[in-house]
């Protein structure tokens, strides 16, 4: 494969990406305090799911023909792309069937949250994808031990965000009420959509760090190149999209609707 | 006997029943913990079955070695992109293997295998059909913890799920069978997803099977809450199966586009390819997108009955008719998952059988594209009466009448292609031909359903079975049997027999008609579906008795076809050239089919379906010598 970006730049647009994340995503929870304006949000997110799409998942490279010899590695690198893709696209319809689930029961409210653990947990798993990026980079570089490095940073940020979610959110959550509220008719079904949408994406984030552990063991193996680490490349691409998920869920549960108690 | 129990179908079925307990087993363990209680109606607590069928669909797949490539893979050891074949004669299909065809023929004979004990299911009701009062399924008997109307209720629920999955493994097994011969590849583009799409789908057929024993469900194949919500735990093997089985069709879907994307020989442009190929790229859009819909509403209808998340229950503040839109989301797509890919036979074998080209090929290559995408549009016209946003009706009625734009057009081009045509009648043909006449007839009767004014009356009736059969029968029985007569000598190098052939057409098509026509005029008349007696004063006992007969016949014809194909395969006359005169490169190498398909790469150099155009040619092999050092 050729490399169009050196490794410098390369690493630079990712910051880049990451600060202009940063930013929206601030913006996000500064619009859902202030303007309360469902629409916006839409267009924020839309905007994030965007650049990392374009910038950490690189679909682009669906678009590319690398090599006419369907034996290469690169040619079978393209079809095992788009075979992960069209998952992607398989598994992105449970999560919209959970976000229409979620606006048909709930409409415009939304469950009692702890606000501060949301942005965190969001900033932990946007700061991960960030670190996936640096490691998917330097393995495309050959850079196999900066490549181990980053990936550690990743596992353990994505670590933090299921313990964030699994293990404190839920408690929070069930104090707030939410578990009570399965029997509850006055909540309404407020608690199953909580615990049923960030208990997918947690079992999604579970897997990601499973294949997060399997890369970052066989490049401990030195079987990875700089030509030829689909395997890196893969988990990468998951990773981000479980990070693109979020993007939708976290304004969907923390930020939009009135609050109810 | 010693050689069946070393298989891997005999060891992942092993592995099944030791997920099952262990993971019932872990379950119970914790309830004892907990202080809960520990045993139930049947044996085992409703979660401790949940996770113990859910446990025995991983060990399956880990036992059986459909997994072991991956595992490996994990561990950073390469494996060869393709085993050699270790068996031979029938020991190769039940056991893993990566080849396209060896998959395909086992989906297709589990799918057979189904269509069997699915219809043994239908016999056995309408025999208690035949007449009004209760036959033998009398409220006073007891099995598998139902008295007889509730095991009525079962053995209907799983006569539909059952024939469903065994349509999505029919629909697998000709497209994979198929599709990488019509492109010239030498297998799917991902072999092992390929065995794993297929090897889950066993397990989920033992869960199915399982419900019925484990006290049943009586709520239709469409499992709605809240009924649902409150059936035994039967209901919730069901969901389980169907949500495995689920995962096969949707695995096996993505592997077919990808094949088709990156797998054509050269030449093959998009307009150039076999109409079946583009069938099965609609299917599989709508297979791998839509599938994931009925997987999350069963799943959370699981969770209601688990964990008592309110989702589906009005007295909690969730919503039933949530649910219908999740399911029917999928549902109603996927009724054109079972028929487009026989469709698309049935275009792929008129001009075969007409000797001419398929009329206006490009329009029909569109259409099932057209019906696929049309097709999401339209889901809610099976709720008409579920008490819905009303203005929702009116949308839904016209993009479902939507719908009868493109299937004219494929009507339209059989019609013209048939126009003149030297026509000639072996069983494969009759089966097309079959698949015509039955599809009009459900297509005519698909509109009135989907008139609201109309529907509100024919809902829930027996003119709705009678329609969904004539579409099911006409776009994929006849046309799979028309495939399975077609491609059989692709596969074995024989054919099967011709006479038994049309003694098996000629006792299903008329007793076919009756059946669904019948059932359309006693729905016409208000009897009601999924019921099992019905009031002797509507006179409709002799009709009853007449449909009864007539699915007795259907299924004799079944099993006439079923002996003829086993039977075919080491007896059946020798035909290893080009039995049909066909153009399809797949027949113009010998049959059967070498293991890795085309020794010669082809080139595709004129139009797929120009029959008695003299001189025109669709593919050329690469000269021997050319192609050596490939
Ligand atoms: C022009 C074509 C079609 C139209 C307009 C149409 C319309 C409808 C409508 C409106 C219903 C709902 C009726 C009711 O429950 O009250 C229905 C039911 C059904 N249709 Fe069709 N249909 C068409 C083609 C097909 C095809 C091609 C298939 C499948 C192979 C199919 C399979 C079914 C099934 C399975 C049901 C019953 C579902 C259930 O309630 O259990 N239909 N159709
Ligand atoms: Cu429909």
């Amino acid at each position: 494969m050729t490399h169009t970006q050196d490794k410098s730049s390369a690493l630079g647009q990712g910051v880049l990406i990451f600060v202009y994340l940063t930013i929206l995503t601030a913006l996000e929870f500064f619009i859902a305090i202030t303007f309360k304006s469902v629409s916006i949000l839409i267009v924020v997110a839309v905007i994030k799911a965007a650049l990392v799409m374009y910038y950490y998942m690189h679909i682009y490279k669906l678009n590319e023909n690398s090599d006419d010899d369907t034996h290469s590695y690169s040619y079978k690198t393209d079809t095992n792309r788009l075979g992960l893709w069209l998952f992607l696209l398989s598994d992105s319809f449970v999560f919209a069937g959970l976000m229409a689930a979620r606006i048909n029961l709930l409409g415009f409210t939304r469950p009692p949250l702890n606000q501060l653990l949301g942005l965190a947990v969001t900033a932990v798993l946007l700061l991960s994808s960030f670190f996936m990026n640096r490691g998917e980079t330097s393995m495309a570089h050959g850079d196999t031990k900066g490549f181990l490095n980053n990936i550690v940073i990743t596992f353990f940020l994505g670590f933090g965000f299921l313990i964030g979610v699994v293990a404190v959110e839920w408690r929070l959550a069930a104090a707030e009420g939410l578990v009570a509220s399965f029997g509850n008719p006055a909540n309404g079904p407020m608690g199953g959509v909580f615990y049923i949408m960030t208990g997918m994406h947690a079992f999604h984030v579970f897997t990601g760090l499973i294949f997060l552990f399997v890369v970052w063991n066989n490049a401990r193996k030195n079987i990875y190149s700089a030509e030829q680490h689909w395997g890196v490349e893969a988990v990468a691409v998951y990773w981000h999209f479980v990070d693109l998920v979020w993007i939708f869920f976290y304004p969907a549960l923390y930020l939009i609707g009135k609050l109810i108690v | 006997m010693k050689k069946f129990f070393s298989t891997a179908l005999a060891r992942g079925l092993f592995w099944q029943l030791i997920g099952t307990l262990t993971g019932a087993g872990l379950v119970t363990g914790i309830r004892v913990l907990m202080g809960l209680s520990a045993t139930d109606k049947f044996f085992f607590t409703e979660p401790a079955w949940v996770l113990g069928g859910f446990f025995g669909v991983l060990f399956f797949l880990a036992g059986n070695g459909s997994v072991s490539d991956w595992f490996k893979w994990a561990r950073g050891i390469e494996t060869p992109e393709h085993h050699e074949e270790r068996y031979t004669g029938w020991e190769k299909y039940l056991n893993v293997s990566l080849d396209h065809k060896v998959i395909g023929i086992q989906y297709t004979v589990t799918a057979l295998l189904l269509i069997c004990v699915g219809g043994l299911f239908a016999l056995i009701f309408r025999t208690e059909l035949a007449q009004s009062q209760l036959q033998f399924l009398k409220v006073d008997m007891q099995l598998f913890g139902q008295n007889g109307p509730e095991l009525y209720n079962t053995l209907m629920s799983l006569h539909g799920m059952i024939m469903i999955v065994s349509i999505l493994l029919g629909v697998a097994g000709i497209m994979n069978y198929v599709v990488p011969l019509l492109l010239g590849a030498q297998d799917m583009a991902f072999p092992r997803l390929n065995a794993f799409s297929y090897w889950i789908a066993v397990p989920a057929a033992v869960l199915l099977l399982m419900s019925l024993v484990l006290g049943g469900f009586g709520t239709g194949w469409t499992g709605y809450p809240p009924l649902s919500a409150r059936a035994p735990v039967g209901v919730q093997m069901f969901f389980l199966g169907v949500f495995t089985a689920g995962w096969s069709s949707i695995l096996g879907a993505l592997n077919v586009i990808v094949t088709v994307v990156r797998m054509r020989s050269k030449g093959m442009t998009a307009m150039r390819m076999p109409i079946f190929v583009w069938a099965s790229v609609a299917t599989s859009i709508i297979a791998m997108t839509a599938t994931q819909l009925i997987g999350l509403s069963f799943q959370l209808v699981m969770f209601q009955r688990l964990f008592g998340m309110g989702f589906f229950d009005p007295a909690k503040g969730g919503n039933p008719v949530l649910f219908q839109h999740l399911f029917w989301f999928y549902s109603h797509p996927a009724v054109y998952v079972f028929v487009l890919p026989g469709l698309g036979v049935i275009s792929e074998l008129l001009p075969v059988f007409a000797r001419k080209p398929l009329f206006g090929y490009r329009w029909v290559a569109m259409s099932s594209m057209g019906i696929a995408l049309v097709g999401f549009l339209v889901w809610a016209h099976h709720m008409f009466t579920s008490g819905m946003n009303e203005y929702l009706r009116l949308p839904f009625m016209y993009s479902t009448l939507l719908v009868a734009i493109p299937t004219g057009v494929k009507f339209f081009s059989w019609v013209a292609t048939i126009w003149k045509g030297k026509l000639t009648y072996p069983a494969a043909m009759l089966f097309v031909l079959g698949g015509i006449v039955s599809f009009l007839l459900g297509g005519l009767t698909g509109p009135p359903n989907a008139t609201v004014s109309v529907d509100l009356h024919l809902h829930d009736t027996y003119f709705i079975v009678g329609h969904f059969h004539d579409t099911i029968f006409g776009g994929f029985v006849f046309p799979f049997f028309a495939a399975l007569y077609y491609w059989f000598p692709k596969a074995t190098g024989r054919r099967m027999n011709e006479f038994w052939g049309k003694v098996h057409f000629w006792l299903m098509t008329p007793s076919f008609f009756v059946l669904t026509l019948g059932m359309m005029r006693i729905g016409l008349l208000g009897m009601r579906r999924r019921i099992v007696d019905y009031d002797p004063a509507l006179n409709f006992d002799s009709t009853h008795l007449v449909l009864t007969i007539a699915g007795y016949l259907i299924g004799l014809a079944v099993l006439i076809f079923i002996i003829n194909f086993f039977h075919s395969i080491s007896h059946g006359e020798k035909a290893e050239g080009n039995v049909w005169n066909s153009r399809s490169p797949e027949w113009q190498v010998p049959s059967p089919m070498p293991t890795h398909n085309y020794d010669q790469p082809f080139e595709v150099v004129g139009e797929p379906y120009d029959y008695g155009l003299a001189g025109s040619k669709y593919v050329e092999f690469a000269k021997p010598e050319k192609s050596k050092n490939k």
